[in-house]
């Protein structure tokens, strides 16, 4: 693939959903002729879903699932050739099938009943539930050639972890914790074993993880409780105990109990020798930690550059960073007559994105909310905002919705599924053609889920667009859009309008049933604008980047 | 057995040959074809065409390009065959499809480089299940029942694996093809 060429992520959620749909035989017919004109007139589209069906078709034919012949190859030459020379291709094994489904039911049913089904997205959001380890901390983390970026609250698995250069905290589920300096090489294999190949490593292991194995290249340490330091260079190794005790075996000879204050030689091809303690150069909690308070200051710094050149953007309508006064949360938008500031109900001041630096609100209490009111018509409405979400244990989560729901008002939240919800009521004097009791005329557009419990307390910047001059609706997570809808002619409304309304709740429920009635975004918000246009991809990717926290 | 010493090279030549190209052909038909029981349908029509064409081959020519002629002309016989509710291509889609795809082999040639390292990469749980969800004759539909679970569920599970895929894909083949190419 040519770098200007068209990625498949580059697609819009839609299009990728019908070439994913397509593969899987349930695309609708409707879509598979939208899809079919797509493809006849879109010559960028038309080549990413050739390399897509050439992955699957690739996929079957892998000759490394797991050993078992692939039951096409030349199977029907047999029976076609004229002579009866025994052939020289893979031939179908009869109870391949059978065989392929006992010999990975065991196997892969158990990821795939792994409590907590994963959120469908990206790995890089770190969205998955499974693993056993986190990233904690990051330290100018430049990551080795080949390898995704990882970011702090990443979830680990059965990988190998390589850093180029900096220094990472790995906290393991066992309660074991990992300092790694790069260039560094480590293999995770579960929450109580890793490998070190190559770097500088300090590990914790509390009383709970007593027993925790780290791997050299030829050597098994088995960690007593304790915090010791390896190093792995080239043919040599190091270990030196800092306190408490570990065990360890040196290729294949005795197994040693070596207590604090301690160190020994670790050749790979000979055997262990003692060494006196400070030859290696351990990565240090305290350096790491100072190092990671140096960063968040010049992080929070950038971040607050962006923000005095945001609040001067003509197209903003309200730019709200939750630094408290008096009960009030300041509009800090320069062009507006208007006063906007929020009136903050029994939300709470926490730390933000930045501890220390920047403050947040918490909506944890059913009342909280920040209140509003934005007089004016608007054409298109951006909604950026950065939230940690604790849980999602209300059916609504709402970001931002207008009081009456009234006709031109938006509504934007959250459902417990984890999709983002972005609607306009059309016509509230009409009635919902969905349900029957629903109110006034409107569509509710849904992002794919996008959250899930493994990224709580996790920050996360999202945003969706209400574009009417283009007829089309948009949902944005950390830069990235992943979906994108058409607004249909009946649903389309011109004139946009806010009025009264809040951040993080909902006042005026029309439901008595409390599991609707009750919208308080069980989490924080410490950053949220709203734009009277439609950003460009560009810019919501931009407004991440300029944002976000660590690099 | 009857048969000449020279039946049998001829026959070895077109074994060989082939056995090489079947995965390129089976990806060159499956990017025409809805499903892989149809590219499977095809693939095998192709090949009893072309060992009944064989003695038509000249050695000294591509065989890639020669099969997927016969390739093409066997999936556009298949889509008039097939019923109108299936979703089947219009035929001046197919033939553009495989246009772009002959002309494309050493650039698929390359992704699929790419996805053998792009498989390692993935985490053992996914790799497993993609590996499950990819042995011949095995129905996504019966998987999800035996754990219980939607089949919606285990596409999600499934579209989520190889979008990171193409991700990975992606990134590698641009690293691959500046490698390989010009300095």
């Amino acid at each position: 693939m040519k770098p200007h060429q068209t990625r498949f992520e580059d697609l819009t959620g839609e299009e990728q959903g019908w070439i994913e749909s397509y593969v899987n035989g349930t695309l609708s017919e409707p879509d598979f002729e939208t899809m079919e004109n797509r493809v006849a007139s879109d010559p960028a589209f038309r080549a990413v879903f050739r390399r897509y069906l050439a992955m699957d078709s690739h996929l079957l034919a892998n000759p490394e699932s797991g050993g078992i012949e692939h039951s096409g190859t030349g199977a029907w030459l047999e029976e076609e050739r004229p002579v009866s020379a025994s052939s020289p291709t893979s031939l179908l094994k009869p109870l391949a099938v059978a065989a392929a489904l006992a010999f990975f039911s065991g196997l892969a049913f158990m990821y795939w009943l792994v409590p907590g089904e994963p959120a469908i997205t990206g790995e890089e959001k770190g969205a998955s539930a499974e693993g056993f380890a986190v990233i904690g901390n990051l330290s100018t983390p430049v990551w080795k050639e080949g390898t995704s970026p990882r970011r702090a609250g990443d979830t680990l698995s059965n990988e190998s972890f390589q850093l180029a250069s900096g220094t990472a905290e790995i906290q393991f589920f066992s309660g074991a914790t990992m300092i790694v300096a790069g260039p560094a090489e480590i293999s995770l294999t579960s929450a109580w074993e890793a490998t070190c190949l190559e770097g500088r490593v300090r590990m914790r292991v509390p009383p709970a993880a007593r027993g925790f194995k780290l791997h050299a290249p030829s050597t098994e340490i088995v960690d007593l409780g304790t915090e010791f330091g390896l190093e792995v260079n080239g043919d040599e190794a190091h270990v030196e105990v800092f306190e408490g005790e570990i065990e360890f075996q040196h290729r294949d000879g005795e197994k040693r109990l070596v207590e604090s204050g301690s160190a020994w030689k670790l050749p790979l091809g000979e055997s262990e020798s003692p060494l006196q303690t400070g030859q290696a150069d351990i990565p240090n909690t305290s350096d790491f930690e100072s190092e990671a308070s140096r960063l968040n200051r010049d992080d929070f710094e950038r971040w607050a550059r962006h923000r005095d050149r945001l609040r001067r953007d003509p197209r903003l309508i309200a730019y709200y960073t939750f630094d408290q006064k008096g009960g009030l949360v300041p509009d800090l938008t320069t062009g507006s007559t208007e006063n906007h500031d929020g009136a903050i109900v029994l939300a709470e001041p926490v730390d933000g994105r930045w501890p220390g630096l920047k403050s947040a609100l918490e909506f944890r209490r059913p009342g909280a909310r920040v209140r509003v009111n934005i007089p004016g018509e608007f054409e298109a409405f951006t909604f950026s905002a950065w939230v940690r979400i604790d849980s999602l244990d209300r059916q609504y989560s709402g970001l931002f919705l207008g009081d009456g729901y009234e006709t031109g008002e938006p509504h934007w939240q959250i459902n417990d599924e984890g999709q983002m919800m972005l609607s306009v009521m059309v016509d509230d004097s009409r009635p919902n053609p969905r349900a029957k009791n629903g109110r006034g005329f409107h569509r509710v557009y849904f992002s794919p889920p996008m959250w899930d419990r493994s990224m709580s307390g996790q920050w996360i910047h999202l945003a969706s667009i209400f574009d009417p001059a283009n007829a089309r609706v948009s949902h944005f997570v950390n830069g990235e859009k992943i979906h994108s809808q058409t607004i249909e002619k009946e649903y389309l409304i011109k004139q946009l309008r806010i009025g009264n309304g809040e951040v993080g709740n909902w006042g005026l429920p029309f439901s008595e049933d409390p599991t609707w009635a009750i919208r308080n975004l069980n989490g924080r918000i410490d950053e949220f604008a709203i734009f009277q246009q439609a950003l460009s991809e560009t810019e919501i990717a931009e407004l991440f980047e300029n944002s976000r926290v660590g690099r | 057995m009857a048969h000449s010493t020279e039946d049998d090279s001829h026959y070895e030549l077109f074994v060989r040959r082939f056995t090489h190209h079947e995965p390129d052909l089976r990806r060159f038909l499956r990017s025409m074809l809805p499903t892989h029981t149809d590219t499977d349908e095809v693939l095998q029509q192709t090949a009893i065409v072309i060992w009944k064409k064989f003695d038509q081959y000249d050695p000294d020519t591509q065989f890639m390009k020669w099969a997927c002629v016969i390739a093409r002309f066997e999936a556009l016989a298949y889509r008039r065959k097939m019923a109108r509710d299936r979703h089947v291509f219009r035929e001046d889609i197919l033939s553009l499809i495989a246009d772009e795809s002959l002309e494309e082999i050493d650039q698929q040639n390359l992704e699929e480089e790419a996805l053998e390292h792009c498989l390692s990469q993935l985490p053992e749980g996914q790799r497993k299940l993609v590996e499950l969800a990819y042995t011949p004759g095995i129905k996504v539909k019966d998987l999800a029942a035996e754990a219980g679970s939607s089949p919606e569920a285990f596409y999600m599970r499934l579209n989520r694996i190889r979008r990171n895929l193409m991700k990975c894909i992606e990134a590698k083949t641009v690293q691959l093809s500046a490698e390989g190419g010009p300095a």
